[in-house]
């Protein structure tokens, strides 16, 4: 052990060495231009066979794919006569309604009704207080088009999940081949197949229903997978043993065992699809992600800060709405009687949908809230944004210029500096003492994918963006964990925040943060801290709670004190928690770099961004694939620390 | 903007139909959206106009550029609004296919260059010659810049040349892209409300030189060959050395626009507005908050002969 | 004791676990523990050949990881074994298609899970009719059906409960209503009272005694409890890494041990629980006897009368007097002196 510290304390003076004061051939610095090989190229090229030629018998692949889109696009247009339009004569602005689409009261009184079925009226309160606010902030239009899409993204995408969940728990095959690919769909920005999504299925909603639902489909496929593992043995025996085809035995006996941890997976397809709904707005989604970003276009911060805050609240009713369901599965209670007696909820949305919907015309107000009673607090923020502008915007500054020179430029340089064979082989070596000679191949594949796709100085500004910023989520969000986990207000508190920064939209202050700090890595660092804060917070407030009680009573048996309770029994048992929040902070960095990119940074999620912008196929993904690899040595290296640290502690 | 629901549509067609001149193809026509006001007014304008002559529209929101490939194949049937700075290329390489053409031009003509709010004219007198702008170099110095002055251009996708122009004139500035135009005049706006030093590109129309007031660096004006010529303009040595370029704002349509709906590809190539009236509409929605539907709606009021001649 | 036919027989069956199983048995090899060790296998079932006799309880008991479980699951095919074969009233189990087995389990086999494995989302009505819905069987025939076996093992009016707000007792009689309601020749039933606090246990006991005399079925019963082994038993077969090492009578085991492993499990046994009066019986018959007493009757059952009296038992077995038992005999086995 202490022979392997030397080496790695010898590694990193040599770095530091080789930074300062070598002078490295330019060839070693990065990559030399005969090392490219021309990825970008190759994909573009291969996208346009698959666009224009490449066929099934007599289909063309292009051909399928609208026909998949027109497919999708029919139940869109109903929940969308549903939710939004109506039915309606005529066309465009010459459009008059003739049915109206659900009221706000009809979709309020839904949601309480939903809330209530699943859990408790306080729950139907809430969730009925939310969809209310929805309406008196005046975002309701929006937000019906945005819980359109996700109507219609979340059930496609779990059902697809589950397919694609049953066939890889039935055949290792396709759990071999599917692994790598859902690693690749979660980790490639989702800018990078934008492109490919457009062209393949035509421009409009359906793309970007299709982007949300690749985005939002893997965690369906692993949650499938772990659950259908989960049933007992024991009932997949008797399943056998009574006689059950193997569809029999899917359906009527795995997959309803397997539901209350399914329904845990629909919960992180709902929320990843929210998390698009920006995104999915630029190519046309429309709702509360194109008014957030048209919003911010204007500098209307105001209006930027309210269309996020409805995205959140979107993002709220739904998260413990289908929560609720969730633990509702396993708890049904038969009822007797007629119909509307069973279903008393069911009837009473049924009646106020058709009361406001036909009262609606003598009474605007229960069909539309209407106007002049909306509330706005859009002055508010502007104001306050001005306000702190105008008096600290020195002091700012001056913190802005303190973290530059201190931090990011000498980050930058030295990571800027460092020879790529050097870094490389770093890694391999990291690689081979924590995994093993297979993690070192891996870990040596993705690293000259990278030098050879050009990329490499972008790659380097990555690294550095995201490691100064992974870091600094660590050094404040452990300590916000500690704090939410030894003390239950502070708990509630924190949990708040941590869970509305996660659903409000980073574009939201975004350009506040850029009013403030100016365009450049400062601005995206503040970005991409607060979003990759959540998971540094959450795992280690988790670990930390999940230590065995039997533990803490020893340490408070053998006198202990709180802070060496804390320090020398809770934390360490927590480490393979915060070392497993520590490997999605990273995810969530990475993730977070096609945004950085709006605000001038100059790395991966630029050349990710231009390609969007340039509608270069090849160039896009070439680059969206440097950062999935970046992602994925990142994930493994720290995958099996994190399970070391774990087996060390099970040994002890 | 509320679409026909299709279905209701062919349900209600008998009662409808009455109120719709006779058109060549009912089919939708797909006018493409983009991500700025003036072109949301323009196209919702356009869509307007087609729909008084009873044609069935869709507008498609599409990026930019990336909306080329769709206007290629016919995904996609109408752009507003190209501009000659900034989407010059990428219609040449449309219109090459042979799939797209041009529609001629909307009448308003694009103004790009480096701009200054007015206040900056106590602080720096000599401007708007470009030739004061050294002379000011500090005052437009922040602390990563210093001494030299800092410029805030455009994201790097839009191109510009302006690390070209700051070497061939000589200029102590250095560049600093935004990544988008909101990051870009959410600096603007930061600076402005303390009537700080911002020196950035800006570009007309746009609500900005509305609401800001302010003046463009006067570069020795632009010409082909000052791109292509090292010998032109004051640096002999050097390409780029003048103003950036400015022209029209075109309109380009898929071929097959012509062939299905021609009434409708007349409407397009007849459409014609000038910048000031889309600047105050523009200055319309964005700054006093009105909806695009309704600045639409109030020009389609007070323009209907003009856009009546459009259609006939 | 009359010789009944064979239900279920296997035959030099075997399972092992590892990267190339198949090898070591091939061409009819016999691997000794040692040879599989070495080649990176783990022997589960190893070379098991039993008969089961109609109308038998047959109980497998071995410890936990003496592939009791594995060798059970073999039998009934839901694992696939490496070797041997398996002849269920003389099909081989082996050779039938997916379909065939399909059918097999869905008309003549049941089974008894130790953790219940009762679906969550059914009611106890449902649970207990899931076997014939799998079968196509209508609602109203498949419900009439399962009201039938619910009330067999004591669940009337709980037809409507979800597992979870039942008893464990309560939810393994569900176990076993549900395996009986295809009306399974075979019935497989794996620990099924091992999860059961000590009282339920004994009092389930009871209730498969009196449920098993009252339909007479063929069973194969797992447990690693050896006084649960004697007191349900007709056969016992002792299993030690994967392998029979014993198969006897409850008495037989007890008085008989083939080895010290066995031995030691039936030190402590309660002779008067296993030992009958047949085996006490003294050939001849006294000039009075208080009254005649069956051979099979265990010494337990019988003691109080016999003690009490003050003459001694003829003892008979198919009719037929075989001799007579003392109350000195019997009090002798009681106090443990001797057999």
């Amino acid at each position: 052990m202490t022979l392997w510290r030397g080496i790695w304390a010898g590694i990193a003076l040599i770095a530091l060495g080789l930074t300062i004061f070598a002078t490295v051939p330019a060839g070693w610095l990065w990559p030399p231009q005969a090392m490219h090989l021309p990825f970008a190229a190759w994909l573009s090229a291969g996208m346009k066979w698959l666009t224009d030629s490449a066929a099934i018998g007599p289909v063309t692949v292009k051909g399928l794919t609208r026909a998949f889109a027109t497919l999708i696009e029919a139940p869109y247009e109903v929940v969308k006569v549903l939710l939004v339009d109506g039915i309606t004569e005529g066309k465009g602005r010459r459009a008059t309604t003739i049915i109206p689409p659900l009221s706000w009261v009809a979709v309020t009184v839904a949601a309480v009704a939903l809330g209530h079925y699943a859990r408790s009226i306080w729950l139907g309160l809430l969730a009925g207080a939310l969809m209310a606010y929805l309406a008196i902030f005046g975002q309701w239009d929006s937000a019906m088009v945005t819980l359109a899409s996700i109507a219609i993204a979340v059930p496609l995408g779990v059902v697809g999940g589950v397919v694609q969940g049953i066939a890889a728990w039935r055949w290792r095959w396709v759990e071999r081949v599917l692994t790598p690919i859902l690693d690749l769909m979660q980790t490639i920005p989702t800018f990078a197949f934008l492109v490919p999504i457009l062209v393949l299925f035509g421009f409009g909603p359906v793309a970007a229903l299709l982007a949300t639902i690749i985005y939002a489909m893997p965690p369906m496929v692993r949650v499938t997978v772990v659950a259908l593992r989960a049933v007992p043995s024991e009932i997949v025996d008797f399943a056998n043993m009574a006689g059950c085809t193997p569809w029999q035995r899917m359906r009527k006996v795995m997959l309803p065992v397997a539901l209350p941890d399914l329904m845990v997976g629909v919960n992180q397809v709902i929320m990843l699809s929210l998390n698009m709904v920006i995104i999915a707005s630029m190519i046309g989604a429309g709702g509360l992600g194109a008014d957030v970003l048209e919003s911010l276009r204007r500098l209307n911060i105001g209006g930027g800060v309210e269309a996020g805050l409805a995205i959140t609240a979107l993002a709220v009713v739904l998260d413990r709405l289908s929560q609720a369901m969730s633990e509702r599965v396993a708890r049904s209670e038969p009822r007797k009687g007629n119909w509307w007696r069973r279903h008393p909820r069911t009837t009473i949305v049924l009646a106020v949908t058709l009361a406001t919907g036909a009262l609606g015309y003598l009474i605007p107000a229960l069909q539309d809230w209407p106007k002049a009673w909306q509330i706005t607090t859009k002055p508010f923020w502007s104001d306050l944004i001005a306000h702190i502008n105008v008096n600290y915007f020195d002091q700012l500054e001056a913190v802005r210029v303190w973290f530059l020179e201190t931090l990011l430029l000498p980050v930058k340089r030295f990571f800027l500096a460092l020879p790529w064979p050097f870094l490389l082989a770093v890694l391999t070596l990291a690689g081979w003492r924590l995994g093993g000679l297979r993690l070192a191949a891996l870990v040596l594949a993705l690293g000259l994918f990278i030098a050879a796709s050009g990329l490499w100085e972008q790659a380097m500004i990555t690294v550095y963006l995201c490691g100064l910023s992974v870091v600094l989520a660590m050094v404040i969000g452990v300590p916000l964990g500690i704090l939410a986990a030894s003390n239950q207000t502070a708990g509630r508190i924190i949990g708040t925040v941590v869970d509305t920064l996660q659903t409000l939209p980073s574009f939201v202050y975004l350009i506040p943060v850029v009013m403030l700090f100016r365009v450049g890595d400062f601005s995206a660092m503040i970005a991409v801290v607060l979003f990759a804060l959540v998971p540094a917070v959450k795992y280690t407030a988790h670990g930390l709670r999940s230590v065995p009680a039997e533990l803490i009573e020893a340490g408070v048996v053998c006198g202990c004190t709180r802070g060496q309770i804390l320090r020398k029994v809770r934390l360490p048992m927590a480490v393979p928690m915060i070392l497993l929040g520590l490997n999605q902070t990273i995810l969530l960095a990475l993730s977070m770099l096609v945004i950085t990119a709006l605000v001038g940074t100059r790395d991966l999620g630029q050349e990710v961004y231009a390609a969007l912008a340039t509608a270069d196929v090849g160039r896009g993904l070439v680059a969206g694939l440097a950062v999935a690899a970046i992602a994925i040595i990142a994930d493994r290296l720290i995958g099996v620390a994190a399970s070391r640290a774990r087996a060390k502690l099970a040994a002890t | 903007m509320k679409m026909g629901y299709p279905m209701a549509f062919a349900a209600l067609a008998v009662s409808a139909g009455a109120a719709f001149a006779e058109v060549e193809s009912t089919d939708p026509i797909k006018l493409t959206l983009h991500d700025w006001t003036g072109q949301l007014i323009t196209t919702n304008i356009m869509a307007a106009v087609l729909e008084e002559a009873g044609y069935n529209v869709e507008l498609v929101q599409a990026d930019y550029l990336a909306q080329f490939a769709g206007l290629e194949t016919g995904d996609l049937h109408v752009a507003m609004e190209i501009w000659e700075t900034t989407g010059r290329e990428a219609m040449d390489a449309a219109t090459a296919t042979g799939n797209v053409v041009v529609m001629g031009e909307t009448g308003m003509l694009a103004k790009e260059e480096w701009w200054y709010p007015e206040y900056m004219k106590e602080k720096c007198p000599g401007l708007p010659d470009w030739q004061a702008l050294n002379d000011c170099a500090e005052q437009f110095a922040t602390p990563e810049t210093a001494p030299k002055g800092r410029y805030l251009g455009g994201p790097v996708t839009w191109g510009g040349f302006d690390e070209e122009r700051v070497a061939a004139l000589g200029l102590n500035y250095e560049v600093i892209h935004a990544g988008t135009d909101a990051a870009m005049f959410a600096e603007l706006e930061s600076a402005y409300q303390r009537q700080a030093p911002i020196l950035l590109w800006v570009y007309a129309p746009h609500w900005a030189p509305q609401k800001f007031k302010g003046e463009w660096v006067e570069f020795p004006p632009y010409e082909p060959a000052c791109y292509t010529d090292p010998a032109w303009g004051p640096n002999p040595q050097a390409t780029h050395d003048c103003g950036k370029p400015f022209g029209p704002i075109w309109k380009v349509a898929y071929k097959g626009l012509a062939e299905k709906w021609p009434g409708a590809a007349k409407a397009v190539e007849a459409f014609r507005i000038d910048n000031d009236t889309m600047g105050g509409m523009i200055a319309k929605v964005d700054l006093e908050g009105q909806s695009v539907e309704d600045v639409v709606d109030e020009w389609m009021t007070a323009n209907e002969a003009l856009w009546t001649s459009w259609i006939e | 004791m009359t010789e009944r036919p064979v239900k279920l027989a296997c035959r030099h069956v075997w399972k092992i676990y590892g990267p190339h199983p198949e090898r070591l048995l091939a061409g009819g090899a016999v691997p000794t523990m040692e040879e599989i060790r070495q080649s990176d296998h783990v022997g589960a079932v190893r070379d098991v050949t039993l008969e089961v006799a109609e109308g038998e309880i047959f109980v497998i008991m071995g410890l936990s990881g003496s592939g009791k479980s594995t060798l059970v699951r073999c039998l009934s095919r839901l694992i696939e074994p490496t070797g041997g074969e398996i002849l269920y009233d003389g099909e081989d189990l082996l050779k039938a298609s997916p379909a065939r087995m399909i059918e097999i389990r869905r008309h003549r086999m049941g089974m008894v899970f130790q953790h219940f494995a009762l679906l969550p989302h059914l009611t106890v009505l449902e649970n207990v009719a899931f076997p014939l819905e799998i079968q196509g069987m209508d609602r109203a025939a498949r419900e009439a059906r399962a009201r039938e076996v619910v009330q067999l093992v004591g669940l009337q009016g709980r037809e409507g409960n979800y597992p979870r707000q039942l008893s464990g007792g309560q939810q393994q009689r569900v176990g076993i209503a549900r395996s009986l309601a295809v009306e399974p020749d075979l019935w497989f039933l794996d620990e099924p009272f091992s999860a059961l606090d000590p009282l339920i246990r004994r009092e389930m006991q009871e209730e498969f005694l009196r449920i098993q005399r009252q339909l007479k079925k063929t069973i194969i019963f797992i447990t690693h409890d050896f006084d649960e082994a004697i007191r349900l038993a007709d056969r016992i077969a002792i299993i030690k890494d994967g392998a029979v090492v014993q198969v006897a009578t409850p008495e037989d085991l007890v008085l008989a041990p083939a080895n010290d492993y066995v031995a030691a499990f039936t030190a402590h046994v309660t002779r008067s629980k296993v030992v009958t009066l047949g085996r006490l019986a003294v050939a001849g018959l006294p000039d009075s006897v208080a009254g005649t007493l069956p051979g099979a009757a265990r010494i337990e059952e019988v003691a109080e009368r016999i003690v009490s009296a003050d003459a001694p038992f003829a003892v008979e077995r198919d009719g037929q007097v075989i001799g007579h038992v003392t109350p000195a005999a019997v009090i002798s086995v009681l106090i443990g002196r001797s057999a």
